[in-house]
This record gives C-alpha cells, sequence and structure tokens, in this order.
C-alpha cells in the first residue's frame, strides 16, 4: 500500500516536472513552446471528454460542440466585449458550459449508442450556425481579429500575448486548477457515485442513486470543463472557426482518450501528447498523416486495450 | 517518468522494454535530425495539397520549386541558399492553415512565408504573420479585404482581387449575354466579395439579379442548386466557384443540359479544372489571370514553359505555377533591392516595385502597387476551347489581355489605409 501511494506520488511529480521544465527540454527533441501549449489545451480537452466517458461510463460523440463555443465565447468576448484574457476565458467557460448543462437535461435520459448519437446530433447543430451565421463568427472563414491580451496583476504586467513561454506558464496553471478541481471531484462523494454508477448502473439505482441526475451532474461539469479547453485553445491560436465544433474533432479527443487510457486519469493527457505531436511532425512529412495515426489507433485497440498509461498500470500489477 | 518507476520497482521486463524502447528512438526518432543550415533563407508555404483546391495548390508549388531553382543558380539571396519548406494547410481548414502557420514561424523560424489559394486561410494566415510580423505574400487568395480594408505592411498579393475579376468580364458578360444573371457563389470569403463585386456591377449597367445559391466549399453533388437556378430563367448562370467544385458544377451543368438553355460564363476560370473537365462542359466566357498560349511573344516565356513541362510531367504551365513562380522571384528580387533579408526593409522594397520581362511574361506593366501591397497583373479574357482547335493543351481563347491597372478600383476604394510600422 505504502509502496504503491509513494510510485504514485512519484508518478505524479514525474509528470508536473516533465509539464513544468517543458518549454527547457522539448527544443532539445525538435519541439517548441507553442507545441507544448497546444498540448495543455488539448489535452485539457480530452480529459474533460474521460471525464464522462472513463469514469461515468458515457460516450459524448459531440463534445467538440462544447469546446467550440468555448472557443467562440473567449474570441467574442476578446473581440467586442472586453480585451480581457481571463474574462474571454470565463464568457467561453460559461457559454459552452451552459449551453452543455441545458441540452445535458435532454440527454441524460439515452444510454449508451442512443446517447451517442443524440450528443453528435446536437453538436452538428451547434456547427452549422457557427457555419452560417456569418455576420457574427465569420462562417466558414473563421473568427478574426481578436488576440489574448496581457495580463495585468495590479504590480506587474505579464505579456502572454508575445512571450511564448509566459503564456506557456499561463496555460499550465490554469490547466493545473482544473485538473485539481476534476481530481477533486473524483475523489469526492460524487466521484465514487460516477464510478458506481459506470461499474453497474442498475445497482446504483437500486441503492437510491438518482442515476439521472449524477449522469446530468457529470455531463455538465464535462462540459464545462471542455469549455475552458475550448477558450483556452482560441487563446493558443488567436481564432476560432466552426471546425472545431465539428464532430469530427468529438472523435479525436475520444480517440486521444481511448489512446492513452480512459480508465486512468492521466491517459488522455498521454493520448493527446501523441496525437497532437505526431500530427505536427508527420504533417509536415506527408500529407496523409492521419493513416498513420489511425494505424497507431488500431495497434493500440487491438494489443493495448487499456490504453497506453492503462498498459504502463496493468503490467505493474501482474 | 519511466525513470522513476523503474527506480522504485526495477523488474528485468520493464528494462529489456525500456532498452529496446531507447533503441527503437535512436533509429525511429525524427527529431534528431538537424535542423536547415542555418545561413539558408528559409520561406515557409502553408498551401493546400489536399481537398478542392489540391491540384492549384500543387501547381503553384511547381512554380515555387523552379523559381527557388533558378535563384540558387544564381546564388541565392544576397549569397544565401533558399530553402522551400511545404506544409499542407488542406483546402478549406482555417484552423489548420492558422496551426501550421505557427509551426512555420516558430519552429522552423522562416524568413518569409507564402499562403494561401484559399482566401479565408490567406486571411487567417494574414492575422498570424501580421502578428509575428513576417513578410508574407499570398499567391492565389482572391479575396478583396486582404488588399483592401485588412490591408497589412507585411502581406502582399500576387493573384487579382475578386474586384478585378468582376471589373474584368461584367461588361462583357452584359453585353454579349444579357442582363439577368443568377449566381452559384461559394460560401466562404472569396465568394462572398466576388459575388458582391459582380453584383455591383450588374447594378451599374442595369442588369438584374435573380438569385444566389450559397454552396459550401468541397460539395460534389450541386443539382439542387442548378434546378433552382433553371427555374429563375435567368441569361446567364453566373458560376463563382472553383477548384473540383467548379469541375463538378460544370459537368453536372452539362449533364443537365442547361447550358442548351442559359448561358453559362462566370469570372475566374483556371486551367487545372479545364483540364479535368469532359470536352462538352467546357463552355462559357470567362478570364484566366496568366494564359501559357500568348499572341505576342515574350521573353523567357517559351524557356519557363519548358521548364515547366519538365518539371509537371510534360503538363503546361497554368496562372497558379505562374503565381507561384512570380512569389519566389519577387521574395528574391526585392531582397536584393533592399540588400536585407529583414522584413520592414524587403516591404519597402516590393511596395511599387516592377516585375522584370523574364519574371512577368505577359506583356503589360506588372508592378506590386505601394498603396496597397496589391499585384497589377493583367487578365486573360475569352472563351473556353472545347476541343482545342487542334492544339489539345490550348484550351482557351484569349480574345483580350486587359492591364490590370485598368481593371482594380482605387486605393481610396479598396478601403486600404496602408500603415508602415515605424
Amino acid at each position: 500500500m505504502t509502496s504503491g501511494r509513494m510510485r504514485q506520488g512519484a508518478i505524479l511529480a514525474a509528470i508536473w516536472a516533465a509539464l513544468i521544465f517543458a518549454p527547457y527540454w522539448m527544443p532539445l527533441f525538435g519541439g517548441y513552446t507553442a507545441l507544448g501549449t497546444r498540448v495543455l489545451a488539448i489535452g485539457l480537452g480530452a480529459m474533460s471528454v474521460n471525464f464522462l466517458l472513463g469514469f461515468t461510463g458515457v460516450l459524448s460523440f459531440g463534445h467538440a460542440a462544447w469546446f467550440g463555443l468555448g472557443a467562440y465565447g473567449a474570441g467574442l468576448c476578446l473581440k467586442w466585449i472586453a480585451a480581457s484574457t481571463p474574462l474571454g476565458l470565463l464568457a467561453g467557460t460559461l457559454l459552452g458550459g451552459i449551453a452543455g448543462g441545458l441540452l445535458g437535461a435532454l440527454l441524460v435520459r439515452r444510454r449508451g449508442i442512443y446517447f451517442a448519437m443524440v450528443t453528435i446530433a446536437f453538436g452538428q447543430v451547434f456547427y452549422y450556425i457557427a457555419f452560417q451565421w456569418s455576420s457574427l463568427t465569420g462562417g466558414d472563414d473563421g473568427l478574426r481579429g481578436f488576440a489574448r491580451q496581457p495580463l495585468h496583476l495590479g504590480f506587474a504586467t505579464i505579456n502572454i500575448l508575445n512571450d511564448a513561454t509566459a503564456f506557456y506558464y499561463f496555460a499550465l496553471l490554469c490547466f493545473a486548477i482544473v485538473v485539481g478541481i476534476m481530481g477533486f471531484i473524483l475523489r469526492s462523494p460524487f466521484g465514487h457515485t460516477m464510478i458506481a454508477i459506470r461499474e453497474n448502473e442498475r445497482r446504483a439505482r437500486f441503492l437510491g442513486i438518482a442515476v439521472e441526475l449524477h449522469i446530468w451532474i457529470a455531463f455538465t461539469l464535462s462540459c464545462f470543463f471542455m469549455a475552458f479547453s475550448g477558450a483556452l485553445y482560441a487563446m493558443v491560436n488567436n481564432f476560432a472557426d466552426p471546425r472545431m465544433l465539428h464532430y469530427s474533432l468529438s472523435g479525436d479527443f475520444v480517440i486521444m482518450a481511448v489512446m492513452g487510457g480512459m480508465r486512468t486519469f492521466w491517459g488522455p493527457l498521454l493520448g493527446a501528447v501523441v496525437f497532437v505531436v505526431l500530427q505536427d511532425y508527420i504533417s509536415s512529412i506527408t500529407v496523409n498523416w492521419m493513416s498513420f495515426i489511425g494505424l497507431m489507433i488500431v495497434a493500440i485497440v487491438l494489443f493495448f486495450p487499456r490504453g497506453l498509461l492503462g498498459l504502463l498500470r496493468q503490467r505493474k500489477a501482474a | 517518468m519511466k525513470k522513476s518507476i523503474h527506480s522504485l520497482t526495477p523488474d528485468r521486463r520493464t528494462i529489456l522494454k525500456g532498452a529496446a524502447a531507447v533503441g527503437a528512438l535512436q533509429i525511429a526518432s525524427p527529431f534528431v535530425i538537424p535542423v536547415w543550415a542555418a545561413d539558408a533563407v528559409k520561406i515557409g508555404i502553408a498551401n493546400p495539397l489536399t481537398g478542392t483546391y489540391a491540384a492549384t495548390g500543387k501547381n503553384e508549388q511547381i512554380g515555387m520549386q523552379l523559381a527557388a531553382e533558378q535563384i540558387n543558380a544564381k546564388g541565392g539571396i544576397l549569397g544565401r541558399k533558399v530553402e522551400l519548406l511545404f506544409e499542407d494547410s488542406t483546402s478549406g481548414d482555417a484552423g489548420t492553415a492558422v496551426q501550421k502557420t505557427r509551426k512555420l514561424i516558430e519552429r522552423d523560424r522562416v524568413n518569409f512565408l507564402v499562403g494561401n489559394v484559399n482566401s479565408a486561410l490567406a486571411q487567417a494566415m494574414a492575422q498570424v504573420s501580421n502578428e509575428k510580423g513576417v513578410l508574407h505574400i499570398v499567391p492565389g487568395g482572391h479575396t478583396d479585404p486582404i488588399t483592401g480594408k485588412d490591408c497589412k505592411w507585411n502581406v502582399f498579393r500576387v493573384c487579382n482581387t475578386t474586384r478585378m475579376e468582376a471589373n474584368a468580364v461584367s461588361t462583357l458578360l452584359f453585353k454579349t449575354y444579357g442582363k439577368k444573371w443568377h449566381f452559384i457563389t461559394p460560401d466562404y470569403a472569396f465568394g462572398h466579395t466576388l459575388y458582391q463585386g459582380c453584383e455591383a456591377n450588374l447594378k451599374k449597367l442595369g442588369g438584374t439579379v435573380t438569385g444566389n445559391e450559397l454552396t459550401p466549399l468541397g460539395i460534389t453533388d450541386f443539382s439542387a442548386y442548378l434546378i433552382k437556378a433553371r427555374a429563375a430563367n435567368p441569361d446567364v448562370l453566373v458560376v463563382l466557384v472553383q477548384g473540383n467544385d467548379m469541375v463538378n458544377c460544370l459537368k453536372q451543368i452539362s449533364q443537365f443540359g442547361i447550358d442548351k438553355q442559359i448561358h453559362i460564363a462566370g469570372t475566374q476560370q483556371e486551367l487545372e479544372a479545364v483540364e479535368a473537365m469532359p470536352p462538352e462542359a467546357r463552355v462559357g466566357v470567362w478570364m484566366f489571370e496568366w494564359y501559357w498560349k500568348q499572341a505576342a511573344s515574350q521573353p523567357g516565356l517559351d524557356q519557363f514553359i519548358a521548364e515547366i513541362r519538365k518539371k509537371s510531367g510534360g503538363k503546361v504551365p497554368t496562372a497558379r505555377t505562374w503565381f507561384g513562380y512570380v512569389t519566389i522571384h519577387s521574395y528574391a528580387l526585392a531582397c536584393a533591392k533592399a540588400k536585407s533579408i529583414e522584413a520592414k526593409t524587403v516591404a519597402k522594397a516590393l511596395s511599387d516595385m516592377e516585375l522584370p520581362p523574364e519574371v512577368k511574361l505577359q506583356p503589360n506593366k506588372v508592378f506590386f502597387r505601394g498603396g496597397d501591397h496589391q499585384l497589377m497583373l493583367s487578365a486573360f479574357i475569352g472563351q473556353l476551347n472545347s476541343k482545342g482547335d487542334g492544339d489539345p493543351e490550348n484550351l482557351f481563347k484569349v480574345n483580350s489581355v486587359v492591364a490590370g491597372e485598368s481593371i482594380a478600383p482605387s486605393i481610396a476604394d479598396t478601403g486600404c489605409k496602408m500603415q508602415m510600422p515605424a
């Protein structure tokens, strides 16, 4: 038990050390700081999907909608309302989270494939709204004309706009806060209830757990996390476009979660690292980069069904 | 992370696997390859290599490669070798184009940027290049704002603006075919401003628009739009879509026999699209932005055609090949003029720079207008040749070559207020 806890502590320390020193070690391997920031934002999205998929056992195939709404919320806020990075993040999180929460109430009565299909349908509704409403969203051209703003802390100003490293640490701080909240929820009695529902929904119901309510709360929380990661991602690129809401991106997030290991907390981050870095690197060499990711997914699903991190854990336990 | 696991629970299998993984990394790791020689001038290109604009993007690539070879054969840019870095931006995904642009600037540290065929992607890239202060030439995205109300000190454009295209053919279409026009327009930046330009010209001439069908980029089935267009009974069906969309649309027009009932025409037409069409679909009055078969002989033109044939499997150059060729040569010429590769100095040298005959390869004066950074290139106006008139490669009959200055709106009308940084 104690050695297990020690190992867990060591792994956590290693993950955070890797993240904190990323701007220093990544260039040695051909990486660059902006890539690290992108991994953080996308990784947070994959962890949000997994919050629902891995810990409540509900597969949403429309989570990109909340990601994209977060991005548009942040972009529109920065462009039209106030040039403030924290306010933009808040606006994006609220837009995506509230929209997700409202629609979630309609979704929770469905299970399995039906749930997944309805989430695709709702997601595509938002995709087409973003596509068609050109005057507000810029349509297919995407939303331009906004940029993250330097942080004014009263005593100092941090220029996260032009200093890539400063922005990385800002993104890492955001990431740490959200991941902290996620971890806290999963350790709480509510988190254990989510896992109980995942393991056996009927038994949970017989125990007197309000299953629909719990799934709805988990879904809504996951939407808020997702929208936050979308808002952060909009600031990585200073750009948002309708494809950020498209179901194919939802699929990418699910792939990252499955690839990394969907029963583990950190797995989706590992999945996102692999996905984003491979895409970044291979797409410079060949236009068929997706084939390589596809092959990798096939291999992982066939040989390591618990994902990359699940594999490490399983071997240790054996 | 791995190391901490090892130290806590050493286990032969893990160590073996770790060793194998490290070994594999040594062979497979792409990251240990050293980056480009530090003294090369790097030009980063994010352009479509897949999707509806793949053919046009690849031809621009061939033109750029030829230009780079010619420049390097003559000693490069200020004695430094020119290196081209290509990235696939996709044909319509602006998010990917932004990501690739950031990668070229932040990872590869390119000196100059080129892109994009798609107007929307070009606009999105221009925002990034401006944020980073990197000189950027748009080789083939036509929408007005790039050198209009969104013009930027670091962004230049080689191809026409949509307004120039509309101006080039509107009067001719009106006189030849009639005053009731119906439009098929791609639903993004390029289509929107091209339609606005045509509509404004038509209203000025006293014509009417019977309808405008907005089609999403990359669709393959135009039947619903074509049936609506036929029902509206216009004099002319003006097709504004491009790339594979143009091929599909004109194919379906000829399958439905619409070209027998209504005149088919448009503004911009490209050899890539015409080559991909069946002969019966090659109809209508159009403009090309550059054409290889010219009435008057041009210095360097025959050599250019011969060189491109060698690189493209025997095919003749298209306007896109020429765009790519002009883009890279423009950088080299401006750097030579500025004696520097620093963005602001080169931008100043590019402003009002005239292209020499062996680069412009056409009759009229061709130059980057200083006020909006727009290249003033000629419009080749004429009719599609369905069978090629004895020369199967000559699919377009040029009636007139109009100087760019005469069809371009004045700088005040473009809405551009150019501000060079101090």
